[in-house]
């Protein structure tokens, strides 16, 4: 359930950063469009609103937020390092990750 | 060497170096002793059992010390600076004094 | 300084980020390795290691103590799942300090061999500098306190941090790449930098703000303590000898009482005499304030005499902030976010101080060594005398505790020797090879390092990863597989420096070949 936590909060931030001009334009070519980059930022704090969920029910209340904070970081330092390094992999990754959360989560029940 | 000091002590001259040591004697001392007293006054003063006050008054000290530090070195002149960190303090010490008393 | 706000802050984030910063890399870098100090600890000793329940754990420990230190006071840490040693302390009348120790779980007895001080010396080092405790720890608080400024300022400074949120470009001019990785460890782990400072001030609080106590309890710390945790008054030994109770029974009524947390620490106050008293301390639960609660029995009938604990907000409050600090989770998943995490902070605090180095270098090419001023070349000697040769110290101190004999007269401070000996060496290294040159040198050395310990660990005792591995010991093939992890990236680093100190020095006319770099 932890990858599944870093499953959503990983494409959460790409997708927040598509929605910037800069990585737009690396990534995807020429700036987004407005009501692309309005769709962009909604769908990626919803997705980092939702890894909240595996980290509550995997670490509860109380130790929880402290966990979400510490998915957060990782997630936004690693997708900082792809875009630098392996732009390409860093879009790959985005719907991966989440799978492989998903596949992790319904494995272990 | 003797070049590489002549180019430090012009560099120290061009620094304006009394109120740059002023300030930064301001925000060490003087920022503890808004931090020293943010934490009496709280143990003093905040209407809890005495051993929660003192607790919650040493937790905030340290933003107290933070906060006199950054002012020190945004105000506009050393003399504000210094204004700045003593008001605050002297207001804390009465604060203290007079809850101390009741 | 008649400028913005803006600028004032930059000025104020730079000089409180540099003068203490050689010591706030080594106190980020250090509390990061003792996250895993537990760890650190069982893998220099791993024969030590035990599953054993609490209660024989407990029994173990106090009929050894019994037979070395009959008169008390001990302290018995019990094993846990990261710390899984049966750790003692006590204090003998006769050397009148507190020695430590391990017990062996087969043997019973304190073990003798592959004496060290393991983790604990990170973690000690991380706020005490391995100077006197009192000067380390003002000197540590005082760089903890301008850390503070430093972030408070560079946040205030960063004029696009949110513009800027996602943005590094290796490839770009030294010193914009150089910023650009600094921003982004900075504020993408802002929460966790903002978090360990502060809560890193209220560890030690009680040292740095007593004037609370003072005042409002006349300086009687004792009766502070008392109203907070709910400590009872100390008891007398009444002069009378009698023998001990049975511990384990008392172990397994803790652990009734909290199934969960179980129990972290037992203390045991004069043993053998008719007021003896043990207490036994609740460990770290599901919710995030540690709770410092102990249930106190007597040490003769073994009768339930106090359970203290305090839940009040404030208490609470503090509480929270001590686990935060500790990463005691027993989730190895979270620690190893912690961990992260302070390596992010350890690389913000080294980037910045390149940053400044790299920002100051004469920019147009051939002026060499003799446009450096001395601060400078002071600045990059510190630099990388710290910044890598730390990481080849603390490397170094495995290396030390594999190579050293295990039966050894004063084992644990040659370990020590060999840390700062190696550091020192690096300092001295950076001196006598400025540049990349020396940077690539130390790189690789570390990578040496780190790539070698697995390989020592195999020659040196039975537990290496071909066996660790398969068998699922996680402790140590983790640890041994970080440092693999660490060589790697050391010997990425070494290349990438070693190819850009050979482009510059092709670049450079011939007779300044040294003096190019950084």
């Amino acid at each position: 359930m932890a990858v599944l936590a870093l499953g959503l909060a990983y494409p959460g931030f790409l997708l927040l950063s598509l929605a910037m001009d800069r990585h737009h334009r690396e990534l995807l070519g020429g700036a987004p469009p407005r009501p692309r980059r309005l769709a962009l930022r909604l769908t990626g704090a919803a997705l980092l609103g939702l890894s909240t969920l595996p980290c509550f029910a995997l670490w509860g209340w109380s130790i929880g937020p402290v966990a979400w904070c510490g998915v957060l970081t990782v997630a936004a330092l690693g997708l900082v390092a792809l875009l630098a390094f392996a732009p390409r992999a860093a879009v790959l990754l985005a719907p991966l990750l989440p799978v492989l959360g998903l596949s992790a989560w319904i494995g272990l029940e | 060497m003797v070049n590489a000091l002549q180019r430090a002590w012009q560099g120290f001259r061009a620094w304006r170096w009394p109120g740059v040591l002023s300030r930064t004697l301001a925000a060490v001392v003087g920022g503890y002793a808004v931090g020293a007293l943010v934490s009496v006054a709280c143990a003093l003063l905040l209407p809890m059992p005495r051993a929660e006050a003192v607790l919650t008054g040493m937790m905030l000290s340290f933003a107290a010390y933070a906060g006199a530090v950054l002012w020190a070195f945004a105000a506009r002149s050393a003399w504000r600076a210094w204004a700045g960190i003593l008001l605050p303090a002297l207001l804390l010490a009465a604060a203290s004094w007079a809850g101390r008393v009741t | 300084m008649k400028q913005g706000f803006r600028q004032c802050m930059a000025w104020l984030h730079t000089w409180a980020g540099l003068i203490p910063g050689w010591i706030l890399f080594a106190v980020f870098l250090t509390g990061t390795a003792a996250y895993y100090r537990g760890e650190t600890t069982a893998w220099m000793r791993p024969e030590l290691r035990t599953a054993l329940p609490a209660p024989d754990a407990a029994t173990l420990a106090v009929q050894e103590l019994q037979r070395i230190a009959p008169d008390g006071p001990w302290f018995i840490g019990l094993p846990t799942d990261s710390d899984p040693l049966i750790r003692v302390f006590w204090r003998s009348r006769e050397q009148r300090r507190f020695r430590d120790g391990v017990i062996d779980p087969v043997s019973g007895r304190l073990a003798e061999a592959g004496e060290t001080r393991g983790g604990e010396f990170f973690y000690r080092f991380h706020f005490e500098l391995h100077m006197p405790p009192i000067w380390g720890r003002w000197v540590v608080g005082a760089c903890a306190m301008a850390m503070l400024v430093a972030i408070l300022s560079g946040v205030i400074t960063h004029r696009r941090i949110f513009a800027d949120f996602f943005t590094f470009r290796p490839g770009k001019a030294a010193g914009r790449s150089w910023l650009d990785a600094h921003n982004a460890l900075a504020v993408l782990a802002l929460p966790y930098h903002l978090m360990i400072t502060y809560t890193g001030l209220v560890t030690l609080m009680f040292m740095y703000m007593p004037w609370g106590i003072q005042v409002a309890y006349q300086g009687n710390s004792q009766a502070y303590f008392a109203d907070t945790l709910g400590i009872p008054p100390p008891v007398r030994p009444a002069g009378q000898a009698a023998p001990l109770t049975d511990i384990a029974p008392l172990v397994a009524e803790a652990l009734r009482r909290w199934p969960e947390a179980g129990v972290r620490r037992i203390s045991v106050q004069s043993p053998g005499d008719a007021n003896a008293r043990i207490s036994l301390g609740r460990g770290d639960g599901p919710e995030l304030p540690i709770k410092r609660q102990e249930l106190v029995f007597s040490g003769t009938t073994g009768e339930l005499r106090a359970a203290t604990g305090n839940e009040a907000p404030a208490v609470q409050t503090a509480g929270a902030m001590y686990r935060l600090h500790f990463a005691r989770f027993e989730s190895h998943l979270l620690r190893f976010l912690f961990f992260l995490s302070g390596l992010a902070g350890t690389a913000m605090v080294g980037t910045g101080l390149v940053l400044w180095a790299a920002k100051r270098v004469p920019k147009r090419a051939g002026q060499g060594a003799a446009r450096r001023g001395f601060g400078l070349r002071l600045v990059e000697t510190l630099n990388l005398g710290t910044v890598f040769g730390l990481p080849v110290a603390m490397l170094g101190f495995f290396w030390a505790d594999r190579l050293l004999p295990r039966v050894m007269e004063a084992r644990s401070d040659w370990e020590i020797r060999i840390f700062f000996g190696l550091w020192l060496l690096a300092y001295l290294h950076a001196a006598l090879r400025p540049g990349r040159r020396g940077w690539a040198e130390q790189a690789g050395f570390a990578a040496l390092l780190g790539l070698g310990l697995p390989l020592l660990t195999a020659l040196t005792t039975r537990y290496h990863l071909g066996v660790t591995l398969p068998a699922g010991d996680w402790l140590m093939a983790g640890m041994d597989l970080g440092f693999l992890g660490f060589g790697l990236a050391f010997a990425l680093a070494a290349r990438k420096l070693w190819r850009e100190s050979r482009r510059a020095a092709a670049a450079a006319p011939l007779g300044r070949l040294r003096a190019e770099g950084a």
